[in-house]
């Protein structure tokens, strides 16, 4: 494939006729490795030795599938570079059309930033989902919670596993949500976020301008002239109330009329 | 009760409006009103005759909470203390408040509301009570005009913002903040999400099977459904505002370390020779406890008394122990001063 920008949407828009045809495509191309997985999980688990490896592996491949179960279509082969997307975002930005294609570009590499962020959250979550299943069964194990073989057990017996777990999630969620790959996660994902909302609401900026529509940056400059004028007039009160109180007549008017009359004869 | 009949009665008790107690409003500036409460039945001498409590509640969520519903009351558990009480009520922002600072806040809306209450006491100083972020501001005020506050009382009132168990904290401290209010405000149900995210089996599952299995009465019903609306019910917040409060406090901790300024003026603790009264939920996953206490090591006053209870932060307004401890405890510290 040529890397000029006709190459590229040649390539995109075979992708999209192909996708059309067969839309379940992902869906059991996802299944199909899911299967396999599972087969493999059971087959390795009958051997002792083997079963816990087997069980990590299963529980890795999981992991990767939820990540990409949120994987939006147009950052899904962009960290390869080998996708047209991935190509368009680093297309040299010419002619008349640069800044709005700069734009554009920012807009589209910002979404691909959310879609990371939230990977890499979805990721935490599940360990931590794992860590409190874990916590979960040990806790049941050793508190000897007496679950009946034969018929539904208690409202109380239910009650207490529930409880149980909600303190396991929350003991296995407070230890992820702590940590720095969380907290660098959420603020990768609000920072990209915000400026995929910048970026957009400047492409809808352009359209307005073109439809003579008023836009947001043209309100703001009217209420930061508002506030600034209602600034202005508060501080112009406080001092006219200020003068106001010093030049209040004291107790002794007749006195003070006095005084004041000698000083300036002519008022 | 049945599934069936619970939901029908959460449902039947949609309309149930929290606040309970009558006031007035007194003064309004903006979308801000100024409440004043009408003594209680229990307590009808002339409480205006006393030093009148200003409580400051924050930006975040609305201050009917303070007045839920008769049972859960602390205003009215002041007011039967003899307390006069006025409220602040911020009101819920809009786009063209979206530049309000701190500044306007704190130097221009609650300086506001202080200058009506000193006129119409003929009084230089009343008793201020900030709740949480309220708490902040009232600090934030005493600082700017200490002549002006007799008594401060801060409740569940982040003071240290780097403490270990702040997640809220450790959350904001890399988010780019200028982006992320990018000349606009914060909605409400963003910090919903936030506030929701710090606890999220307990917040959005486990308070509902508890409710379900906990065959409530149309009482508890009622006021389940009351704590629902003051939780969601989250005003905008102003996104200038917001901004200065987040990195100024969460990101940049400047109010513990002496290096805050709102109004171009610095708010050194340490000047603050007031009594002050700090009450603190040691079981608050907001503002952790040690957030609070902080207080302590870095106010000037000599007069410093703090209160442990063992709450979180809802609870300090609304639980049945709230209701019999913390307006006695705050009637009698005053009373004494």
């Amino acid at each position: 494939m040529g890397n000029d920008p006709w190459s590229h949407w040649k390539a995109f828009a075979a992708r999209s006729e192909q996708s059309q045809h067969n839309p379940f495509t992902p869906f059991l191309d996802s299944a199909e490795s899911f299967a396999a997985a599972a087969r493999k999980y059971l087959e390795d688990a009958r051997h002792a030795p083997a079963a816990e490896e087997a069980a990590r592996t299963f529980s890795h491949f999981l992991r990767e599938q939820s990540m990409v179960f949120f994987q939006p279509p147009w950052s899904a082969d962009a960290t390869t570079g080998s996708a047209p997307w991935a190509a368009m975002l680093d297309a040299p930005a010419l002619g008349l059309t640069r800044e709005h294609q700069q734009r554009w570009q920012r807009t589209a590499d910002a979404a691909r930033r959310v879609g990371e962020a939230q990977r890499r959250l979805q990721c935490l979550w599940s360990d931590a989902l794992r860590d409190a299943a874990t916590a979960f069964a040990a806790r049941v194990a050793a508190s000897g919670i007496a679950i009946p073989s034969i018929g539904a057990p208690s409202v109380a017996t239910l009650r207490s596993l529930y409880d149980s777990w909600i303190d396991c999630a929350e003991e296995a969620y407070a230890g992820t949500a702590h940590s720095d790959s969380f907290c660098n996660a959420l603020a990768d994902f609000v920072n990209a976020s915000s400026q995929w909302r910048r970026e957009f609401a400047a492409s809808v900026e352009q359209w307005s301008k073109l439809m003579d529509l008023p836009t947001r940056s043209e309100l703001n400059s009217l209420i930061l002239r508002l506030k600034s004028a209602e600034e202005q007039l508060r501080a112009e009160r406080q001092q006219h109330e200020l003068r106001d109180a010093a030049s209040k007549p004291r107790p002794t008017p007749r006195a003070s009329r006095t005084r004041r009359a000698k000083r300036n004869p002519k008022s | 009760m049945t599934n069936a009949g619970l939901y029908a009665a959460l449902a039947a008790a949609n309309h149930c409006a929290a606040g309970c107690s009558p006031k007035d409003v007194v003064w309004q500036s903006g979308k801000l009103r100024l409440y004043r409460y009408r003594p209680t039945a229990q307590n009808t001498s002339q409480p205006s005759q006393g030093v009148p409590l200003l409580i400051v509640y924050a930006l975040v969520n609305r201050p009917y909470m303070m007045d839920l519903q008769e049972d859960r009351s602390l205003i009215r558990g002041l007011l039967a203390q003899g307390l006069d009480i006025y409220l602040i009520d911020w009101g819920y922002p809009d786009g063209s408040d979206r530049f309000t600072t701190l500044t306007d806040y704190i130097d221009g809306l609650l300086a506001g509301c202080v200058e009506h209450i000193l006129r119409t006491h003929r009084l230089d100083a009343l008793n201020m009570l900030g709740v949480c972020q309220g708490g902040v501001f009232s600090l934030c005020f005493t600082a700017l005009h200490p002549q002006r506050v007799r008594n401060l009382v801060t409740m569940v009132t982040p003071v240290d913002f780097h403490t270990p168990a702040d997640l809220l904290s450790k959350w904001a401290r890399k988010i780019d903040v200028a982006a992320w209010v990018s000349g606009g405000n914060i909605s409400g149900d963003a910090l919903n999400q936030l506030f929701l995210s710090l606890m999220p089996f307990r917040l959005a599952h486990q308070k509902y099977v508890e409710l379900f299995m906990g065959a409530p009465s149309r009482a508890q019903i009622e006021t389940f459904m009351r704590v629902e609306q003051w939780i969601f019910d989250s005003p905008d917040q102003a996104g200038a505002a917001f901004q200065e409060f987040v990195v100024w406090l969460y990101q940049e901790n400047r109010l513990v370390r002496h290096q805050l300024e709102i109004a171009g003026r610095k708010i050194d603790l340490r000047a603050l020779t007031l009594p002050v009264l700090n009450l603190i939920g040691s079981k608050d996953h907001l503002v952790p406890r040690d957030a609070s206490a902080a207080l302590e090591r870095v106010v000037g006053s000599k007069d410093y008394t703090a209160l442990e209870f063992a709450l979180g932060h809802i609870g300090m307004y609304i639980s049945a122990r709230a209701q019999h401890e913390v307006p006695v405890a705050i009637a009698r510290w005053l009373a004494a001063r």
